[in-house]
């Protein structure tokens, strides 16, 4: 059985700075697991190349056993894998229930000319996520930090995604608001969906992972359970360095 | 009455109004009118790829050339029916639209709109020095078969055309596909994250863009019959065409249409006052003091005024009672 996502020799050079430097792991079907780091250490790279929106410069990303380097991130998404962005790239006239259309619509011209919008899988989307009645018409720019990360989810939820990566879809959001979507993302974990989780809040991401990787100057330095990972002497290192 | 069928009536009566013009208005007004029809209907084309993906066309008058040169020379020179002439001018001026589009896959922003203005430059210069036999050159074309006689004739044709382009834009606008494309407009990115290919929906707004160009071209060279290139690809023409979008409303259909009947006769209007090129500098300096009041146009002006009338009416009526 192949893994969900395989990452292998995965190398990013800008210029002289090596941001991805010879990474591999494994993020199996159904597995939620949690990539961490301090500033800089090049998580959110590892995800932009994930997707095609950076080229590797060497190294290869499978998604279910089949090479995806080549694809464009339109293909990527339709093959199931899909993200959301630290900062929240909403369209921003457009209120919530178009933001979540788009990601439901198909990627063909003659289909969005006749097809009608799925309102009601647009609204059960925006619920799970945690929005209310009232916040379904509002715009983007009518929205808090919080509420822009749950429309980043649900954006990304809508593209039918087998594997979710999240960049930061902890910071900037109440007790409240974490709760919601950590009791989200377990639902959608008993629902078979497979996680890759960047976090800097560590007690968040504990109850959502079954396994961390701790990266720093872009290079793995520690994979193992939530516990050995934060135990380990180069993870605790890497973070009082970066403070 | 409720709101649909108010709206449906407001819709039947503009309509109807529209066809019932030339039995009040003069001929030279009527001319005028034809004049906005057509300038509405290129309205509509700009607005349809830049209003809403956000790439500012600067080069629409070569893709109305391409349709009005076309049908021109196949009719005229190789005496070729008018029914197909037109079809083939705006399959050509699709071609055109392709020829747009191919910078647009690498350059955005104000370099797109500067490509596209060379477009136009080329244009230009290409109908004076190649085959101007065919062409024209720098004179342009006179003697174009006309399909209507007479100013009435021709104010029907250009309502009809109009009116069919804006239903039909508006109906296109309003599936998802209208929502997609205006997504390119706020952002690429995002829309490429929601697993949708932009090249593919940049290239549909292009084509369709470059249709509506192709056919109004087409319809006002057998409208006017003649083309003069020095009036086609002039920068105020350009200009126009923009300001008429933007002014009325950027991203709507009716927007446009209300636009370029509001600038038409704001220049016909200052005519006798301003005979010169001034005349355009007034008009740019309404059109500018007008989008700083209200970007979202004079579609949004009306709009308001309206429902403050119907708000007023509704507190009327309930004091009344
Ligand atoms: N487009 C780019 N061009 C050049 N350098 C880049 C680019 N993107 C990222 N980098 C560099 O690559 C390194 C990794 O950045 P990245 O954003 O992936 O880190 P991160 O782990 O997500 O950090 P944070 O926790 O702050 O989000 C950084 O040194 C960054 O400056
Ligand atoms: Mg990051």
């Amino acid at each position: 059985m192949s893994a969900a996502l395989r990452i292998t020799n995965l190398v990013k050079r800008f210029g002289g700075l090596v941001a991805t430097d010879n990474l591999s792991f494994d993020v199996e079907d159904g597995q939620s697991v949690g990539l961490i780091g301090p500033n800089g250490a090049g998580k959110t790279t590892v995800f932009a190349q994930i997707m095609g929106e950076h080229r590797q410069t060497s190294g290869s990303i499978e998604l279910y056993g089949r090479e995806i380097s080549s694809d464009s991130t339109p293909e990527r998404i339709r093959r199931g894998v899909s993200r959301t962005y630290q900062v929240p790239r909403p369209f921003t006239d457009m209120n919530v229930l178009e933001n979540i259309r788009v990601g439901l619509m198909p990627n063909n011209i003659w289909q969005m000319i006749t097809a009608k919008p799925r309102y009601q899988q647009e609204t059960e989307i925006a619920l799970s996520v945690g929005f209310t009645e009232t916040d379904l018409q509002k715009t983007p720019g009518e929205l808090a930090m919080g509420d822009l990360r749950k429309l980043e989810m649900a954006r990304t939820i809508a593209t039918g995604t087998k594997v979710m990566l999240l960049d930061e879809v902890f910071a900037g959001l109440t007790v409240a608001e974490i709760a919601q979507i950590t009791v989200l993302i377990q639902q959608m974990r008993q629902d078979g969906m497979t996680f890759l989780i960047v976090s800097h809040d560590l007690k968040a991401l504990e109850p959502l992972v079954d396994k961390v990787i701790a990266i720093n100057y872009g290079s793995k330095i520690a994979e193992g359970s939530f516990n050995e990972v934060l135990n380990d002497e180069a993870v605790r290192s890497s973070y009082l360095g970066a403070a | 009455m409720n709101l649909r069928l108010t709206h449906f009536l407001m819709w039947l009566a503009f309509i109807a109004l529209m066809f019932a013009i030339p039995e009040f208005v003069s001929k030279g007004t009527l001319r005028t009118l034809i004049f906005a029809n057509f300038l509405a209907i290129f309205a509509i084309s700009w607005d349809v790829l830049s209003g809403r993906t956000g790439y500012i066309s600067f080069g629409h008058p070569f893709l109305i050339g391409i349709g009005a040169y076309t049908s021109a020379i196949l009719t005229k020179r190789f005496d070729v029916p008018i029914e197909l002439a037109i079809p083939a001018a705006v399959a050509m001026t699709m071609v055109g639209g392709v020829v747009v589009f191919l910078p647009a896959l690498r350059i955005k922003g104000s370099y797109f709109a500067l490509v596209t203005l060379a477009f136009m430059e080329l244009m230009y210069q290409l109908v004076q020095v190649i085959r101007p036999d065919l062409t024209g050159g720098t004179r342009g074309m006179s003697g174009v078969q006309t399909l209507t006689r007479g100013a009435v004739n021709g104010y029907y044709l250009s309502v009809s055309l109009m009116l069919a382009v804006a239903l039909s834009m508006w109906l296109l606008m309003r599936t998802q596909l209208g929502t997609a494309l205006s997504a390119v407009g706020m952002n690429e990115e995002s829309v490429r994250g929601s697993g949708l290919s932009v090249t593919k929906l940049k290239l549909f707004a292009f084509l369709t863009s470059a249709f509506v160009a192709g056919l109004g071209g087409a319809f006002y060279v057998h409208y006017l019959g003649s083309i003069a290139p020095r009036a086609l690809f002039d920068i105020n023409f350009l200009f126009t065409i923009i300001v008429a979008a933007l002014i009325g409303g950027a991203s709507t259909i009716i927007g446009p249409v209300i636009g370029a009947f509001f600038l038409t006769f704001l220049l016909e209007y200052l005519r006798p006052y301003l005979p010169g090129a001034e005349r355009y500098f007034i008009y740019g300096m309404i059109a500018l003091l007008l989008y700083m009041y209200e970007p979202k146009g004079l579609i949004a002006i009306f709009s308001k005024g309206w429902q403050r009338l119907r708000g007023g009416a509704g507190s009327e009526q309930s004091s009344a009672s």
